[in-house]
Order: C-alpha cells, then structure tokens, then sequence
C-alpha cells in the first residue's frame, strides 16, 4: 500500500491586504466581507484586522469538505458545500490567493441564487487585487442550462466513474443506472483515471453524458466539448436543476 | 515563497525506508519539481519521481502506484479532505 503525505506549502510570508483593496472597500462603504483562501493562504490574523480596523464584519464558515477556517476546495461550488450561507449574508466575497479556479468556485456557488455576487480577489502573491463577475461564469452557465436539456431528452447515457479513489463514486453511478432503467433509458458506465473529453467523440452513440468525479468536469471543461455533459448531482432531478440555473 | 518543509519529507522518507518516493505537485508548484527531486535525493537513499499530469486537489490522487514500486507519496499544495459521501 501506498502511503500519503500530504504537503501543505504554505505561503512564507506575512499576508495583508494591499492599499487598493482597502480604498476599494472604503470608497463602497463595505460592512460585510465573506472571507475565502485556498490552503496556501489561511493565515490571514493580519487581513482580519486590517478589516476589522475598517469597521468591516468578517464572515466566515467552514467548507465541508475542509477541516475548517477559510479554506475553499476547488470543487466547493455548489451553495451547500459550505455550512452557513455567509455569501448571501456579505456584501463583498474577498479571496485570498492566486490562480482563478478557487474565486471561480466561489461564483458557481451562487448560480441558484437571484443574484451573483462578485468575487474580490487579493493575489497576495502577485499583490494585485481583481474582480470576478458573473460574465466570467456566462459561458459556462449557458452550457449547464443546454446540456441538462439535451439529458432529459436523451435516452442512452454514458457514465463516467474515475478510478482516482478521492473522486471515485462508483455506487452512485450503479444507482443512476438502475433509475434510468426504470425511466426506459439505457445507461452504460465508462472508466478511466483522467477524462480526456476528446475520447467522448469515440461513443457516437452516447447522447448525453454524466460525470461522477470532479464537478469541475460539469461545470468548466463543459465549455471545451460539444457533447452534452451534466454532472451526476443533477443526474437524479435534471428538470429541478435546470429551474434552479434558470432562476 | 512557499514553506515546502522538505526537512519534514526527508524525517518521512527515512522514518518509513521509503525506497521510492513519488512527488505530485499542482502546476503552481510544478517548477520546484527539480529543487525538490534534488534536495529528496541528496538527502535520503529513495530514489525520487514526479507525478507528470494533473493535481487539481487532494481528491487527485494517482492510483496504481504499487506496479512501479512507489511506497510513498508525497502530495504538495493541498491538505487532507473529507469526501462527501454523495454530490
């Protein structure tokens, strides 16, 4: 058996939010922030004080799947992989950390709700502050709504089960299958360790596909394909799913 | 600069007579693959690989390792996680 261990690399040096960030929220007279960091950058005493000095309520809740503080997973991008709503509680969502695909997540999160709010993300890295908005995230929702559309009207679907044992859900797909059945739908069940969504093209005959490992599949590599792809949690009640998008 | 706490992994790898030792890294971090090979090797027996593809979190993890003798795996830039029993 293999063992793991499991590396952090937290970033070295002390994390403040830079002058623009503070000027930023001074000049919206922010109250409320929503606080978020990828596991390299949880260290953040001196950003809360920085907020705090601002007179500004810092909200934070536990994502699920983390053991807790600020920490977001890529795959926290549904509203409930967080155990209180603080995003609709705060006026701004601030992220801490590089790259895009953590603030990302934090927009997805909001694609049921009325309204999307922005994500301020402080590159702490970098040291340079930028906004995510709903239209880095349009493309994307448009697919969602279209390739749910194509499922419910599909009648063979291919189901996607990664042997990667943290996404591996290979129960859920055998229960999809059996629900499909019943529906008079016919499911086959597709295996690999990394999805390379250019071997969809080698199964004309799937309609609609579904994927069980990371929702990222369904949600970001949906815009690199044309095949329909939807992703498992939608699978069971794709018309509820779809009034929700459509929101 | 990231803490990577190599002396860490090093206390690990001996602790365990690990033989071979597979290093994964996002991509953030795929540029210190050499520094870290380096420093693995000079300072303990295993002899060092590096995951090449991808490393989205810690739920990305490879699988079939033992084929190729790894007995440990040294996963940088994401912690444990708790996977959810269902979306």
């Amino acid at each position: 058996m293999v063992r793991i261990e499991y590396i952090n690399a937290k970033w070295a040096g002390e994390i403040k939010l830079g002058k623009e960030v503070l000027e930023y929220f001074k000049k919206q007279k922010i109250t409320s922030v929503a606080l978020f960091a990828s596991s390299q950058f949880t260290e953040l005493d001196s950003v809360k004080s920085q907020l705090k000095n601002l007179g500004i309520s810092v909200n934070i809740t536990k994502a699920k799947r983390t053991d807790g503080g600020v920490q977001i997973l890529g795959c926290d991008c549904y509203a409930d992989s967080f155990e209180r709503p603080i995003i609709q509680k705060s006026e701004v969502i601030l992220y801490v950390g590089d790259g895009l695909f953590h603030p990302k997540a934090l927009l997805l999160s909001q694609i049921n709700f009325k309204e999307i709010k922005p994500v301020l993300i402080w590159d702490c890295v970098a040291e340079k502050m930028s906004i995510l908005t709903e239209k880095e995230i349009k493309i994307q929702i448009n697919k969602m709504k279209r390739n749910l559309r194509i499922y419910i009207n599909s009648f063979k679907i291919g189901i996607l089960v990664t042997t990667k044992p943290g996404q591996q859900y290979i129960n859920l797909a055998l229960r999809l299958k059996e629900v499909l059945k019943k529906q008079g739908k016919k499911a086959f069940i597709f295996t690999d360790n990394t999805f390379d969504l250019k071997q969809l093209e080698n199964y004309p005959f799937i309609e609609c596909w579904v994927n069980t490992a990371c929702p990222r599949i369904g949600t970001d590599d949906i815009t690199t394909t044309e095949k329909a792809l939807i992703n498992i949690r939608d699978a069971f009640a794709p018309a509820t799913a779809l009034e929700m998008i459509s929101k | 600069m990231y803490h990577l706490e190599l002396d860490k992994v090093v206390e690990r790898i001996n602790f365990l007579k690990a033989q071979r030792v597979l290093v994964q890294l996002p991509d953030g971090l795929k540029t210190k693959a050499e520094e870290i090979v380096d420093y693995l090797e000079q300072k303990t027996n295993a002899k060092v690989f590096i995951w090449f593809s991808s490393c989205f979190g810690a739920c990305d993890l490879p699988f079939g390792l033992e084929v190729m003798g790894i007995d440990l795996m040294v996963h940088f830039g994401h912690n444990k996680y708790w996977k959810a029993e269902k979306w």
